[in-house]
């Protein structure tokens, strides 16, 4: 009965992907005591508040969601620089050395950022800084976390959200009606799910061809952006019920999917499926499946 | 060995499906049989004590003539709302219970009762006569067992209801619904006749025109108001003649609707538009009651206009007024607004009380434990929330300690009260009988689950071993049949099918998108034609497949607003399609070329290449001449009447057979115009290929014209799909989700109001109930056919083990999700939905298992393989 592997790249593989030999190993969340406090304190301070909000949403759904957008992009930017680690800064002590090595899921708990956080605009080549001293970071570290910060929000902005509104509306959202609501709620997931990504990978070409492929390995930062999407998906299910309440109109349970699912995903990306990736072919068993 | 075993599994499992379908259906649509016989006036004094009001009755169907046709301010009813103003008319919305299709709007206009569901399976196998009401008791038996005569103009669904039972009768069938006015000259030109003669004491018309402008062209039609007009003419015609001839002096004009229509113009659901047709009584002697309306009133969203009675109210109403005994299985209330034709308030009371008693009858049967008597107070009606039945019961009890209490009914000052009393335990045992559950046989009911349940265990083996697979496609199976059948227990879910598939759909090329990006490779290589990495569109169909798969399926989901709560919302194909005329035109003559191009590229023949042509050009013209009779609104003036001389005359007919022929001879012409000598397994896919395009073009014919650009959007989808290196059980999933999203995208539902009746006599000549059907069927389910025959070309490469694991997946995935629909019908019996919504679904789902699966699914792929 067994069909025969169609294609010559699914032959099964034990290691994790070293057909992307160039990919960016999971992302932890920073060792400090803050960051590992702050980065539970954050998805349960986003679902109470989202919670407590939550009448006046249904009530008026529009300037909701608008009052909401930018207290919710200073409390996510706020949680990426407290408890990740910004685009350029060396995540692993040995990356020079054998990228490949660091991209398996073993390399958890060894990964401590050294703290010295280099920006690495655009695509300009990486400039690595490794032997600076760690104690001279301190004070510059916040300054050099405000960059890779201040370039998320702007992309999350400019690129997300346009992208993220279209996503929407091919899987279903209003075309000619609920605009505003469409964007609104595309901001939104655009915060919980791009700013981090951003933060953490910045303009990274083969990472975000990752993303593209859905090939990231799990960690805090895809799993709230994977999560986000699939809980925005299942926020779908409740519309069509013929019980006429208020909240089920369009926008809300997306909105609340999508908050459900970043915090279940950074829950689950960053300890049980961390370092696992999604794979669609009939290889080797590992990571979840969206449905 | 097990494998051999496993493909006779699959085989019985198949076997054993029609006979689960049969065995369940027999317990689920029971036969109710009602009581024979007439029925008669418990003592003889009866019929002088109420002396009768009228001698004559009109009665003037207008099929799917819904309320607001007649009340509201656009109508073009000026005459009939005329006499509301003047009291001569009493008007009132009717509730046409659910299954709104005429035969059993009839059975309850005329019997008074509430017709079984079969009757709409009856109601399309219109040649049936089983379903006769020839020995049933009915207001028309009742006339003629009197020795009256009665006269029938109209739809012949009357004949067959009634054989033999009219003196003079002429009827048009009902189901050529793209004419619109010959039908109703065919009734019109007899009403001067018949108002002459004064033999008859029964006049029977049915206008279909009017639901036929409905199921083809819609309720907001330029066509509407004027058929409005034309039957206000007649209205105005009939009731000037009882105004002015000396025969009609005393006579009954009933004017109603049998059921609506829906924002479609399509009816045999329950939303409020179907179950909302217009009921009036007319007569010049109304004037004298003095209720002035208003009219013509405003539009109500919810088309309840006036009083809301039931349908089965004409029954008792016309039994009263004509004065013969109500007949026997009536269910209705006598209407009170007409009580006060009669002077004295004993004759009222006495109306009321015969009626109430044939109601207890029928009650009493129903209920053997409840003894309704006065004495035998078994309950407490002091006690607040009690049971319909009980109500029921108590005020019985009422009535009868008031008419204790009066001594007779002779005492003035306890009429009011006493009418009042009676009338209460009339709507309560209406209520009470209409709600009343029909007798399922529970035993065939859990036989025929327990038979699916073991087509489910035959094909569970060779499907897990598939599913067990590692990968997610097997979970994604898994999961949507699981979350499918537990949305069949969900009403709302039932009538939004639709947003299910596109939800799963949407899931699906998300897996699809993240399996391809793995390798964004050309993968088309020489099968396909001239697949090479160097065309841009297959670069672009292989790099980005799956978000053109996104793209397309958006636009696909918003062709045909469908389903129930948002059916009324604007989409492509009522709405935007009709208002650009050049788009919509320039998009279909796309599709027919591109059909052509598909045709003619497969081999270099020219006489093979003038045969497409020929043909195509000939089905193309064909569907001009249709969009012409049928909506031409869609064609430019300029067009549209050259077209219309040009193709007027019968030789519709003959053009459709012209074409339907030149395209079934496409295939063996292909294998004879083809020179090469070609190795057998190439001429398989070169002789499949063919046969799938010219399905194409038949499925273009048979499909309604703003649906045919939908076909260029499933040829994208299928050199997507093409172009993706798909494994059998994916190729299965994606067949299997196309076809029902497909079914959807093209206007279906799960309502039997959105049967498409529009192409369903292409060709055919005089009305055979096996053609009709297999046209019907495949003008409503186009898309799946489409989709299982592309499948197949998409297959062609498959070994021998990949297709029987292609049939075990469809196998379990029909049995499974049969099962699912059959339980939740089997659970909620007693539901409030039950014959609105999962009766329906019901019959979808045997039309999807025993037409979809068996025949076109199974039967096609034994065929081809052939």
């Amino acid at each position: 009965m067994a069909s025969p592997p169609p294609s010559p790249l699914t032959t099964p593989l034990s290691t994790s992907a070293p057909d992307l030999p160039k990919s960016a190993p999971p992302v932890p969340i920073l060792p400090s005591q803050l960051a590992r406090i702050y980065s539970v304190l954050h998805p349960a301070a986003l679902l109470s508040v989202f919670a407590a909000r939550f009448p006046a949403l249904v009530a008026d759904p529009v300037s909701e969601m608008a009052q909401q957008l930018p207290i919710l992009a200073l409390a996510h930017v706020t949680y990426a620089m407290i408890c990740l680690p910004p685009a350029g800064s060396d995540v692993s002590p040995s990356a020079p050395t054998s990228p490949a090595s660091t991209a398996s899921g073993s390399a958890t708990g060894t990964a401590t950022p050294s703290g010295n956080v280099i920006l690495r605009p655009g695509k300009v080549g990486r400039r690595r800084t490794r032997d600076s001293a760690a104690g001279a970071a301190g004070a510059s570290a916040w300054g050099a976390k405000l960059a890779p910060a201040l370039l998320s929000l702007t992309l999350t902005t400019l690129l997300a959200t346009p992208t993220l509104s279209i996503l929407l509306i091919l899987f279903g959202a209003p075309f000619t009606t609920h605009h505003v609501q469409t964007l609104l709620c595309a901001a939104h997931m655009a915060i919980l799910s791009s700013t981090a990504l951003i933060y953490v990978h910045g303009v990274d070409g083969p990472v975000w061809k990752e993303i593209w492929g859905c090939k990231r390995p799990g960690d805090a930062v895809w799993g709230g952006a994977l999560g986000t999407a699939v809980g925005a998906w299942l926020g779908a299910v409740p519309i069509p019920l013929d019980w006429d309440r208020p909240w089920q109109a369009y926008p809300i349970t997306i909105l609340a999917g999508a908050y459900l699912g970043f915090v279940g995903g950074t829950m689950l990306g960053r300890s049980l499926l961390f370092g696992k990736r999604l794979r669609f072919d009939e290889g080797e068993e590992s990571g979840k499946k969206v449905d | 060995m097990a494998f051999l075993s496993g493909s006779w599994a699959i085989i019985i499992a198949n076997v054993l499906t029609p006979l689960a379908v049969l065995v369940f259906s027999s317990g689920f649509f029971p036969y109710k049989p009602l009581i024979p016989g007439l029925a008669r006036f418990e003592d003889d004094s009866n019929s002088t004590v109420v002396p009768k009001a009228f001698d004559k009755v009109i009665f003037m169907v207008i099929d799917a003539l819904r309320s607001d046709f007649v009340y509201s301010n656009n109508s073009g009813f000026l005459f009939t709302q005329s006499l509301i103003r003047s009291g001569a008319a009493l008007p009132f919305t009717a509730y046409a219970s659910s299954p709104t299709v005429t035969m059993p709007r009839l059975k309850a206009i005329t019997t008074g009762s509430i017709p079984s569901f079969l009757d709409v399976i009856l109601n399309i196998a219109e040649s049936d006569t089983s379903s006769t009401l020839a020995y049933q008791d009915t207001w028309l038996a009742q006339l003629k067992a009197q020795g009256e005569h009665l006269v029938m103009y109209g739809d012949d669904t009357w004949l067959k209801l009634f054989p033999g039972m009219f003196e003079r009768a002429d009827g048009t069938t009902s189901f050529f619904v793209s004419d619109f006015s010959e039908v109703d000259n065919n009734v019109t030109r007899h009403v001067p006749d018949e108002l002459l003669q004064d033999d008859w004491s029964a006049f029977i018309m049915h206008y279909l025109g009017l639901d036929h402008i409905g199921h083809k062209a819609g309720p907001q039609s330029p066509y509407m108001v004027t058929k409005q007009y034309e039957m206000d003419s007649i209205v105005n015609n009939i009731y000037t003649s009882m105004e002015q001839e000396e025969h009609l002096q005393s006579t009954l004009f009933v004017l109603c609707g049998d059921h609506g229509m829906n924002d479609a113009g399509n009816h045999g659901g329950s939303s409020v538009g179907e179950t909302s047709p217009a009921l009036l009584f007319i007569s010049p002697k109304f004037q004298a009651l003095k209720t002035f309306r208003q009219s013509p009133t405003d539009s109500h969203s919810d088309f309840q206009y006036y009083r809301t009675v039931e349908q089965t109210d004409i029954t008792p109403t016309l039994a009263g007024l004509l004065g013969f005994p109500i007949p026997l299985n009536s269910l209705g209330v006598f209407v009170p607004e007409l009580l006060d034709i009669w002077k004295l308030s004993s004759q009222k009371i006495h109306l009321l009380l015969s009626n109430s008693r044939q109601l207890l009858r029928k009650m009493k049967e129903t209920f053997p434990n409840h003894r309704f008597e006065p004495h035998s107070n078994s309950i407490n009606c002091e006690t607040e929330p009690l049971p319909d039945v009980d109500m029921a019961e108590c005020a019985w009890v009422q009535v009868n300690h008031l008419l204790y209490n009066s001594g007779g009914v002779d005492k003035d000052d306890l009429y009011p009260e006493l009418e009042s009393a009676l009338l209460r335990f009339l709507k309560l045992a209406q209520k009470v009988m209409g709600s009343a559950a029909s007798d399922y046989n529970l035993r065939n009911l859990l036989l025929g689950l327990v038979i699916t349940f073991f087509v489910v265990l035959l094909s569970f083996p060779t499907t897990y071993t598939l599913l067990s697979r590692p990968g997610h496609a097997g979970t994604f199976f898994a999961l949507s049949i699981l979350s499918y059948g537990g949305m069949m227990f969900a009403s709302s879910y039932v009538e939004e099918e639709q947003q299910f598939w596109n939800w799963a759909f949407t899931a699906w090329a998300f897996y699809l998108h993240g399996k391809t990006s793995i390798h964004p490779r050309c993968y088309t290589s020489s099968q396909h034609g001239l697949g090479n990495c160097h065309r841009l569109y297959e670069l672009v169909l292989s790099r980005y497949g799956a978000v053109a798969l996104l793209l397309s399926h958006r636009v696909l989901r918003r062709w045909n607003q469908t389903g129930q709560k948002f059916a009324a919302e604007p989409d492509i194909a009522r709405t935007l399609l009709p208002s650009h005329r050049l788009i919509f035109w320039s998009f279909v003559a796309l599709t027919y070329a591109d059909t052509c191009r598909h045709l003619s590229n497969r081999c270099l023949s020219r006489l093979w290449r003038l045969c497409c042509f020929t043909v195509t050009a000939g089905a193309f013209l064909l569907k001009l001449s249709y969009v012409a009779s049928d909506s031409p609104e869609l064609l430019p003036e300029t067009i549209f009447a050259p077209l219309r001389r040009m193709l007027g005359g019968g030789s519709v007919i003959i053009f459709t057979r012209l074409v339907l022929g030149g395209i079934i001879s496409l295939v063996p012409l292909s294998m004879y115009s083809s020179k090469t000598p070609q190795q057998p397994l190439a001429m398989g896919v070169f002789s499949s290929t063919v046969f799938h395009d010219a399905l194409t073009l038949f499925l273009i014919t048979q499909s309604r014209a703003t649906n045919i650009p939908i076909f260029l959007i499933f040829r994208l989808h299928a050199d997507i799909l093409a172009s993706m290196t798909l494994t059998a059980l994916e190729l299965a999933i994606t067949s299997l989700l196309v076809q029902y999203m497909t079914f959807f995208a093209f206007g279906g539902s799960n309502s039997i109001s959105s049967i498409d009746l529009s192409n369903a006599y292409n060709g055919i000549g005089n009305y055979s109930v096996i053609l009709v059907g297999i046209l019907t069927f495949v003008s409503n389910w186009a898309g799946p056919i489409w989709w299982v025959s592309a499948a197949r070309v998409l297959r062609l490469k498959q070994a021998q083990h990949e297709r029987k694991a292609h049939m075990a997946v469809i196998t379990f995935h029909m049995a499974a999700t049969l099962m699912s629909v059959m339980a939740a019908c089997t659970i909620l019996r007693a539901h409030l939905f039950i014959w609105t919504v999962f009766s329906p679904k019901y019959l979808y789902a045997m039309a999807w298992t025993i037409v979809n699966h068996l025949t076109v699914n199974l039967l096609g792929e034994a065929l081809c393989s052939l």
